[in-house]
């Protein structure tokens, strides 16, 4: 069954209607680029962020935790999974064109996976700041999104990272209450990715940013970000730690500013010139290559109709 | 043959399981579908699946999941702590 609309301001004001868009529905074409465009990057980043977590399996201290790293990967690389079949039936690119694409380095994923873990601390760094960055972005897109089928898959992944943040917070006080050496390993996670995470909410949304337009975002990238400052900037501090900004003020009303952002290390990120792009997609690429037979066994599998 | 119905309303909603039929073919299954489950609107969009075409995962099956503590994250801990800040703060 498919809807179609005669003129954009006709599916604007479906949209505006608070109209939700089906898979099957004649969707204008800008529209469907924006969305496919758009969730593309955010399997992407799923899949590039389990493969990080997934080095860390052999390295993470201590059974329990190495269950729960676990679990974190394969959650990740589940949401992958989920935002690939969406963004497929999208009808743009398969799935497989859009692995080979990550792989050539042809698409993007997030920026905070362009940089390199370096310590059990970066991890615990990653799960917390990193998880309620992309679960505060995931969750004003689930608010308000257009596409119904991006939407209730987010509802599945929301849940799902909300387990990843209270793990890394949860590790984060061990560490905080632990010994001296802990916490310096701590503090040197932090100091490498607080402005990473902040990033990752992008620059101030532009006047015409079609994806607010379109009810793919309900805000703007600075007010997400603005939100995440003013929650994690104490939070931190509560745990004894301090806050890689020197430039950080806090007005009458206990608002936190951060100063200035930098927003180079970002654009860089995004065109694949990040500290650690250049090995983590290519060290995803000869994963894909290494796994083809599985592709090639579960195709010999395959009992044809 | 037995048909699963599920109804989808416009908007935000997943199409949901609301029942099962018996019809001699697809088209029929249809009408029927429309005349029995659809009357007043419960749903936009419509679809059927032949019962023996569905694959079904039984409880044997999916019950593994259910013993995987390292899944879960009850973060009373963290909770606590939170709670503590506000207090201290206020
Ligand atoms: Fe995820
Ligand atoms: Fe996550």
């Amino acid at each position: 069954m498919t809807r179609s609309w005669n003129t954009m301001e006709d599916f604007e004001a479906f949209l505006n209607d608070g109209g939700i868009v089906e898979v099957d529905d004649a969707m204008p074409e800008d529209y469907r680029k924006a969305v496919f465009t758009f969730i593309e990057m955010h399997a992407n980043s799923e899949l590039m962020g389990g493969l990080t977590e997934r080095d860390w399996i052999p390295k993470t201290p201590g059974l329990r935790h190495k269950m729960s790293v676990l679990a974190k990967t394969q959650d990740e690389i589940g949401h992958g999974h989920l935002l690939y079949m969406v963004a497929a039936d999208m009808g743009i690119k398969t799935r497989t064109e859009m692995l080979e694409d990550l792989f050539a380095g042809k698409s993007r994923f997030h920026n905070v996976f362009h940089y390199k873990a370096e310590t059990w601390g970066d991890q615990v760094a990653i799960a917390f700041l990193v998880d309620a960055a992309a679960l505060a972005s995931q969750q004003a897109v689930f608010k308000n999104c257009s596409y119904g089928p991006y939407r209730r898959i987010l509802k599945r992944i929301i849940s799902e990272e909300g387990f990843h943040m209270r793990l890394g917070e949860d590790r984060m006080m061990r560490i905080a209450n632990g010994t001296d050496l802990q916490r310096e390993l701590f503090q040197g996670a932090l100091d490498r990715w607080f402005w990473p995470s902040l990033q990752l909410f992008g620059p101030d949304s532009k006047p015409g940013d079609l994806l607010l337009r379109w009810h793919i975002k309900s805000e703007r990238n600075e007010v997400l970000r603005d939100r995440w400052v003013q929650k994690f900037v104490p939070l931190l501090q509560s745990y004894g730690f301090s806050v890689p900004c020197p430039d950080l003020t806090q007005d009458e009303d206990g608002r936190w500013d951060v100063g200035p952002i930098d927003w180079e290390p970002l654009k860089a990120t995004l065109a694949q010139g990040g500290p650690d792009s250049k090995r983590r997609i290519e060290q995803a690429a000869r994963n894909w290559e290494r796994t083809q037979w599985v592709r090639t066994a579960m195709d010999e599998l395959a009992v044809p109709a | 043959m037995i048909y699963e119905v599920f109804l989808k309303k416009d908007g935000r909603d997943e199409y949901r399981h609301a029942g099962a039929l018996e019809a001699a073919n697809d088209e029929l299954a249809l009408v029927l579908a429309r005349e029995s489950y659809l009357r007043r609107a419960e749903g936009s969009r419509l679809w059927l699946a032949r019962r023996d075409h569905i694959i079904e995962g039984g409880t044997d099956f999916v019950a593994p999941n259910a013993d995987k503590p390292h899944r879960h994250h009850d973060g009373q801990a963290v909770a606590a702590h939170r709670k503590q800040v506000r207090e201290d703060r206020s």
